[in-house]
Order: C-alpha cells, then structure tokens, then sequence
C-alpha cells in the first residue's frame, strides 16, 4: 500500500469508527397518551370516610400509603393503616357498612401478590382475607358486594371472584370479555375498574377504542351485557375512559372522560339498576386533567385536578362546583364526609395537614395536623 | 446489570481481610518457589563460557533497542497494574468500580458478555481478584526476565492473552462500541496496547533484523492517529462545543465528571481546571487535538526520519499532557487498575521508532563448536521431545541464567494465581465468604431444638420430632414481606439444589412470622410468589397465632409490629438442626444486598452446614 493509501485507509476507517461511536438522537415522542389517575382517594360509606394517601418518600421503598378514617359525624381523623404489611404498593379500598373497609395491598418491591385485609371496627382490629393476584394498578380494582363477595381486577387485566371465606376463581379476562358481543361494539382496549351492582352483579368498565362507546358491563345469566350510560351529543365521537366505577349510597356511580387533551371533558353517571342512568353536566377540563377522585355519600364527587384545582358534585341532580385553590402539600386527598364539608388531605413527608371548607365557605381552614411514624428504610 | 455487582461495600472489612489474607499465604508459597528454584539452579549450574557447548545462541548480539523498550516497559506496566490489583478494594469493588461504569454505556450485547465475567468475579471475589495480581505481576516479571529466545516470546504471547482478556472483559472492547469514543479518554483501550506490544516482542528475533517492522509499526500507528482525529472532528460528536445547551459539551463533560473521582486534591484540581478550560475553550481545545493527532499520524505514516522525530517527541508531550490533564495519571481516580492508555501508547511509538532507527548490526554467524551429543539434544534446532529427555533437561538447567531461572518462577506465578481461580469456576456457588462478610459467622449451638406442632402449606399437621432422622435447615419467614423474607426463601431453595443427592436427608422448613398473615392461603401464595410449590422437602409451616408465637418464644425469634405502614419487623434467622433434633448452629440470615452472589453465597452456606453434619453422623 503506498502512503497515500494508508492516509486514505485511516480516513475510511475513520468514519467508520464514527458512524458506529456516534450517539443516535432518541427517538422523539410524541401524542398524548392519557395520564393515568393516581390511587390516592376516599370513601365515605353509611359509618366513616376512608382515606389512602401515599406518604413518606415521593416514590420508591420509602413511600408508605397510610390509611385515615373520619368516623360519621366526627371531626379528627385518625390514622388506621393495616399493621404487619408494607404498604409501599398503595392501598386500594373497597366499602363496607358501618366503619367497615376492605383494603387490597398492591404488589411492591419481591411481593407480587396482594394481601386483602379488613376491618369491621374501624381499624381496632383487623383480619385477613384470602390474597389475590396482584391488584391492577387503578383505584377500583377491588370491590365488595353486601354479601361479602369480592371482585378483583389484577395487573394482568384478569377478573377475579371469592366468595365469603373462598378462594379467588377467574371471572374473565379483558381479552375475554373483549370477544364476547356486549364489548366488540366497544374495542375494548383495557379494564379500568371492577365493581357490583346493587343486586350484587359483578360490573367492569373499561376504555373503549370505538369512539362514542362506553365500556360498562354487567354480568348476569352467565353472559356479559352493555350497562353503560348513554352519552350526550355533545360527547359523540370522542373516545371514553371510565376514571372510576365505584359503589354510592344506593346504586353505582361512574366518572367519564370523553376525548384526550385540551377538549377533554368529565362527565359522571349515576344507576340504581344499571338501566338508567343520571348524567352530570358535562365538565371540561381545559389544559387540566384529572389526578384523582374520591367519592362521598350520596354519590358525591369530588375531582382533583392538576395544578392545585378541585371540582366537586354533589350528586346527581348538582352542577359541577370549583373548589378554592387547593392547599401545599406534595399530596393533596379530597374527602366528602357527610355533612357537606368538603376535607383536603395535604401530605408532605411524614405530616399530615387536614383542611376543612365548610359549606358556603369561601376558604380553607386548617383543621388537625398528624405525624405519621414513617419507618424509612424499612423495606430497603 | 444483573448479577455483576455482590453488593458489598468495596471496603468490606471481611472481604479485605481475606483478600489480604490470600495474597500473603500465596506470596508466602511464591517465595518459597523462589528460594526452591535459587537453590536448585545454584546447586546444578554450571558457569559458561562464551562459545562453550551449550552457551546461549545470539548471546553476543544485543537485543534489538525497540524491542527492549517494548519488553522492558510493558513488564514494567505489568508488575504496576499486578500491584494495582492488590489494593484492598479491589476484590470487592472491580465488578461496581471498574467493569460496570465501563460497560454502562455500551451497546447490550456487550453488557451482556462482561456481565458474565463481573458475575464470575463477583461470585469469587477473593480468588478473582488475587489471580488478576499474581497473572498480571507474574506478566511483568517474565518480560522483565527473559529478554530472548522462545521464553522471551511466550512471555510476549502471554501478555497478548492476558491483555485481550483484560480488554474485553474490564474494559468492554475499550469503549469502541460505546458512543462518544475518543482517543483522549482512553480509546480502543489501553489493553489493546499491551496487547501490540505483546504480539511485537512475540515475533521472532530476525523481524527486529531490518527497519521494516519499526516502519510498519510506525505507518499503522499513523493511520490509527489520523483516524482517531478524523473521529475526534466529526460533527455532531459534540467534541467542538465546550458548552452545549447550558450544559458542558461532551469533551468538557467527561473531563468535569473525571475530576469528580475521588483522587489526591492536586489531580483533582488539575483536571477539574482542564475541564472549566476546556468547557470555555472547547472549540480551540478540540482543533489542538485533532490538528495535533491528525500531523503525528501523517508524519508516522510517511516515516520520514526528518518528521517522524518531531512527531514522536510531539507525540510523548500529547500523551503526557493527556495522562495528566485527561485521565488523571489513571491510577489515582478510584480503583484505579492501570495508568490507563497514554503511557502504553507512547511507549508503542517509541519502540516502533527505534525499530526503525536503531536497527542492530547483523549478528556474525556463530561457530559451531564441536559439541558433545548431549549439548547437541538441547541446543537450538532440537525438537521438543529432544529438549525434555533427562539428559537435556540436566544440561539446560546447569547453562539456564539466572532470568531463565526467574522466568520460571514467573510462570509459576501465574500458575499459582489462575488456579485456585480455575479451580472455583467448577463450583456453581457462590464464596461462602459473602455472606460471612454480610452477616458473620454461624454460631455453634448444642441445645435440643424446642418441639412445635404446626401446618405444613398443604394442611397437614407436622411435627418437628417427626423429622428426626434429618437434619433440618429452619427459618421464619413473613408471607407477605416485601424485601429480605423472598431472598432467603430462594436462598433455601438453591441451598436444596445443591444439596443433589443429599437433598432427600434434608428438611428445609420455614416458620410462618407474621401471625396476622398465618391463613394457608398466604403460605401458599408465598411458596407459588417463590417458585416453592413444587420443591419436595420444603415446607412453610403456619398456625393459630397462640402456638406460632410459642415456637418464635422459644426460638428466640422477634415478631414485633411497626406502626406507619412498615412490614412486621423480625430477625432473620436460620438454625440448623441435626438428625437427633439438636441445635447445631445458629446463622445470622439477613440477606444482606440480595444480590445473585450473595444469594448463592448464603444457600452454599447453608448446604455447607447441613453437608457438613450429614458427613459427620
């Protein structure tokens, strides 16, 4: 090879060495994918209001959700958290009567299953329930029928049974449930929630990826059948996601949201018989989006959402009502006790901060602190 | 990445001593080899005469210089990076310090290889890290030693084997798969500098004779520069933004981040005041370099005596100021292995440039002596099996020189380094030193175990008393706890894997410890969460609370609940009982990192202790 031959290898190789060292510009994403509604939330049944909120660490083995309750007619929460269990997987409620709750333990860290414990006393005493598969990650993904069955909607998008004192049994599966008639008109493309209907019928809900169709089902005679609300026109062809499908006072209540981005709007439905069905106004979100939801009595909802906001209804005959802005607080929990005051949970760290804002106040008002003993590094 | 790290703390007090440990009793063994061998060779050696039968060939003809400085240098690097190996760290720390920020940023596949070799370190810190001390120092001493002939060569051959290990598994390739490749950190890897030098002083003698191998050395370096500067300019590398976005540009980055390691405060201070230099002055920084790489590669490429001089002497001061400003000398910077790529790059050039202008004067052919028959059987042109007739191995060790006689201690060196690390890698197990490092040793018990009547995972009521006749490996083990209670439970598995066919003498048994949590329901969905369903001799025992925390009384076993949502806080514990039903031993079983090494570890912990009292009844 002459000496301009070896300059010219060099080079060759060089920009060889090049293309293969050279860094590849990540691919950009782009769309917006729906955000997913976090787990934080609360429950107010016939005795008490129940609460989940993540505290501790802001993710990771030092996040512990703590569970608060706010007996029927009191004023001082107080911290209930199921004993024995890391709670770094987030906690998922299911109502009972009386000061009763049914809590799911999400998977977490080497657990994947989830341990299923519950209370009849308000967390005085608590017992275990059979575990299921680990919990889905959504806030109704366990549920309670008034005879004690249970319905669990798992990480793997598996519907599980147990009867009282039985073992989980595999209701259906999404891509089961997705073959059968009621749900191709919907292309269902995820379950979102499990729940019971009054009549103890088991009811999932889902995304639709049909536009215009809502994915609710009731279970009955063997056969899964549509038991979604009708939508509004001026909802038709947008894509619904059911947020939330949760057991109220005499029915079931479910939180709607129609379309992606800045035209997304909110929309909640009420049934006593999965026939009819009451329809909220229609809420829209703006450049918001929806971070949790909680439910009070007489299917009261109040919706947290982005950018210290919060909505409520108070129930199916109300308007949509905004809330003062929100207090500080890494966490904020709505609650609806019965009454008509409205509680923000602010969790920062290891304190709990309680603000009330009393019907027809303008403003909130600091109502109780709690120190939480977070035991950091217990689960590293 | 999985696997590779154990865990533990480099400074582990456990693993250090027992690095130390290894290293003295093996240079203990290594001096006595030593002194075996002086005293042979003083015993049997038989001074010589030049010319003599049997007086070493091409004795009066000096070694090629370029050679020497290659052979010479690269000994000398080697013996560093054998004491380098030797810091008290490095037994732990080379997998997370050394192997895996290096590969961090190569492709998978690469990840993927040196993830086996950090895993087998990490599985064996002791013999890994003191087998890399003794090959790599008994490298150094053999190229220091033997300086021709054949044992010159191997010894060269040896330094290309090693170095290739060395540089794919410790330096993944050199980076060269790795974005953001550059010559000034390092690029294809100092390794692969040992290696050239290695494959150089391998050639045989009469390659050294003419300047066409310096000429040859010197063109491929020169086109290895120019491509290195080709790489350096390329746009969009980052490399000419000494600032990018608000942040520092790619060449400025590396070097702020490599003052960061933590290194004597002069260094640190030198390299962290190139990197604000750089960051400030990237753009001219970046035309330095790439302007100086690509005029020393073209001038080695046209091997002109009048430019490759300049060159070389400007290419000795870039890599000293490299080594300095760059790398931070290499082995200052945390577990620092070598000193990293700039001084074997300069020494390459170096010898390839003597290669060229020092070639030796032909060697006159020696005389023939009229030589015996048996001198005839060793001397150069004897096949193998002549050389080893007993006749000729007693002739060669009376005219062996004393660097004949100390390359041969050297490959006993490197002999004794490889194989207590060869011998390991037959074992599927981890050391058991990791989880004595962890959690100490197993203290020696001799009581009768306590009684319990209990439910196995099937419903079956179980005895301990009904196990006599085995031993039984028991701990506690929350259902529901979501960190150190699965590592143990898969600790006991491995344990009974390795048990093989000892296994069926072996009851491995768990105590349900959280008594909330004591439905069957939650053994079992712990034994499936564990892959244990299925394990014969497993069984995970549960009860009404009562009689549970009865046997955690009498177990001394602590079941406490923590309030803020916290798991059940319990000691994590393992006894070991004996086929009489008598506590054996009692081991501290908290798993510690829960690492793949220090699972393997603690389960060849246990099968070690159950095997032990099986070979003992």
């Amino acid at each position: 090879m002459t000496r301009l031959g070896y300059v010219a290898a060099a080079v060759a190789l060089a920009v060889l060495a090049a293309g293969c060292g050279s860094a590849s510009r990540p691919a950009q994403t782009g769309g917006s994918s729906a955000v997913p509604l976090s787990l934080t939330t609360a429950v107010t049944g016939p005795g008490a209001t129940w609460a989940a909120v993540p505290m501790g660490a802001a993710s990771g083995a030092d996040q512990f959700w703590q569970l608060f309750l706010l007996p029927a007619g009191g004023s001082r929460w107080s911290l209930q958290t199921p004993p024995d269990i890391a709670t770094n997987g987030a906690l998922i409620l299911a109502g009972q009567g009386g000061q009763g709750i049914i809590v799911g333990e999400r998977p977490s860290l080497y657990l994947t299953f989830s341990a299923i414990t519950t209370t009849r006393d308000g967390g005085r005493t608590w017992a275990t329930l059979p575990p299921a598969s680990g919990l889905a990650d959504v806030p109704d993904a366990l549920a309670a029928a008034p005879g004690g069955r249970l319905i669990a909607l798992g990480g793997n998008q598996q519907v599980t049974t147990a009867g009282p004192g039985g073992g989980w049994t595999t209701l259906t599966t999404r891509y089961a449930l997705a073959g059968t008639p009621a749900a191709r008109a919907c292309a269902l493309t995820g379950l979102t929630a499990a729940a019971y209907t009054p009549a103890g019928s088991p009811l999932l809900a889902g995304t639709c990826d049909r536009a215009g169709a809502v994915g609710i089902f009731a279970y009955a005679g063997g056969t899964w059948h549509q038991a979604a609300p009708p939508l509004p026109a001026s909802l038709a062809g947008r894509q619904v996601r059911v947020l939330r499908l949760s057991r109220a006072a005499s029915g079931d209540v479910a939180l709607l949201q129609a379309g992606t981005g800045p035209s997304a709007s909110l929309l909640a439905a009420w049934t006593s018989d999965r026939q009819r069905w009451r329809l909220s106004p229609v809420f829209g979100l703006g450049a918001a989006h929806a971070e949790s939801v909680s439910f009070g009595a007489g299917g009261a909802i109040a919706v947290l959402l982005s950018g210290h906001r919060g909505e409520t209804l108070a129930g199916p005959r109300a308007s949509w009502r905004a809330l003062p802005p929100l207090p500080a607080g890494r966490t904020v929990t709505l609650a609806l006790p019965a009454g008509g005051t409205t509680d923000a949970l602010a969790a920062s760290g290891s304190s709990l901060t309680v603000w009330q804002l009393r019907p027809g106040a303008a403003a909130w008002a600091k109502a109780q602190a709690i120190k939480v003993p977070i035991q950091y590094g217990s689960s590293s | 990445m999985p696997g590779m790290n154990s865990g533990l703390n480099v400074d582990d007090p456990t693993v250090v001593a027992a690095f130390r440990a290894a290293l003295l009793h093996q240079a203990l063994i290594i001096l006595a080899i030593f002194a075996v061998l002086s005293i042979a060779w003083a015993a049997v050696r038989r001074p010589q005469a030049a010319g003599a039968p049997g007086a070493r060939v091409g004795a009066a003809v000096p070694e090629p210089a370029g050679r020497r400085v290659l052979r010479m240098g690269f000994g000398l690097l080697w013996l560093l990076d054998g004491v380098l190996q030797a810091q008290p760290g490095m037994a732990a720390g080379l997998p997370s310090q050394v192997i895996e920020p290096t590969a961090s940023s190569s492709p998978p596949w690469v990840q993927h290889l040196v993830n086996w070799a950090g895993t087998t370190w990490s599985y064996h810190p002791i013999q890994a890290g003191a087998a890399t001390v003794w090959i790599q120092a008994g490298i150094g001493l053999w190229l220091l030693a033997a300086p021709r002939g054949a044992a010159s060569r191997l010894a060269g051959l040896a330094s290309v084997g090693w170095g290739l290990v060395v540089w794919v598994f410790g330096e993944s390739f050199g980076g060269i798969f790795a974005p953001g490749l550059t010559w000034l950190f390092g690029a294809p890897g100092a390794a692969l500098a040992y290696c050239a030098a290695g494959a150089l002083v391998a050639l045989p003698e009469r390659s050294w004779q003419s300047p066409r191998l310096g000429r040859v050395v010197l063109a491929a370096f020169g086109v290895f520069l120019a491509g290195m500067a080709v790489l350096q300019a390329w746009p969009g590398r980052g490399f000419w933004q000494g600032i990018s976005g608000g942040r520092p540009g790619t060449l400025a980055g590396m070097v702020q981040t490599m003052a960061q390691a933590s290194q004597p405060r002069f260094i640190s201070q030198l390299v962290s005041g190139f990197g604000g230099f750089t960051a400030w002055h990237g753009f001219a920084v970046n035309l330095f370099v790439v302007a100086g790489l690509g005029i020393i590669g073209v001038a080695f490429i046209l091997g002109r005596r009048a430019v490759t001089r300049p060159a070389l002497a400007a290419f000795i001061a870039l890599c000293l100021a490299d080594w300095v400003l760059v790398e931070d000398m290499g082995i200052f910077g945390g577990l620092g292995t070598d000193p990293n790529s700039m001084i074997p790059m300069a020494l390459l050039a170096v010898g390839g440039y003597l290669a060229v202008t020092r070639v030796p004067a032909a060697a006159p052919a020696p005389a023939e002596p009229a030589a015996a028959p048996d001198t005839i059987a060793a001397g150069p042109g004897a096949s193998w099996r002549d050389r080893l007739r007993p006749a000729a191995v007693r002739q060669s060790a009376a005219t062996a020189s004393l660097g004949t006689m100390v390359s041969a201690g050297a490959v006993a060196v490197i002999a004794l380094g490889a194989a207590p690390m060869a011998a390991v890698q037959a074992s599927p197990v981890a050391s058991t030193i990791l989880a004595q490092a962890v959690d100490g040793s197993a203290s020696p018990v001799d009581a009768p175990a306590p009684g319990f009547t209990l439910t196995d995972q099937h419903g079956r009521q179980v005895r301990l008393s009904g196990m006599r006749g085995k031993v039984v490996l028991l701990t506690f083990l929350d259902p529901v706890c979501v960190t150190d209670c699965p590592l143990i439970a898969q600790e006991f598995r491995q344990a009974g894997q390795l048990l093989g066919g000892d296994a069926g003498r072996v009851e491995l048994v768990a105590v349900d410890v959280n008594p909330l949590y004591s439905e069957l329901a939650y053994t079992q969905a712990f034994d499936r969460q564990e892959g244990l369903a299925g394990v014969p001799d497993w069984l995970y025992l549960t009860g009404s609370p009562g009689p549970l925390r009865q046997v955690y009384r009498a177990y001394g076993v602590v079941s406490e609940t923590s309030p803020g949502g916290a798991m059940l806080a319990h000691n994590d514990v393992a006894f070991v009982i004996d086929q009489a039903g008598h506590l054996r031993e009692e081991l501290n079983f908290d798993p510690g990192p829960g690492t793949a090494a220090t699972k393997s570890s603690f389960a060849a912990e246990l099968a070690d202790a159950a095997t032990q009292i099986l070979r003992a009844s």
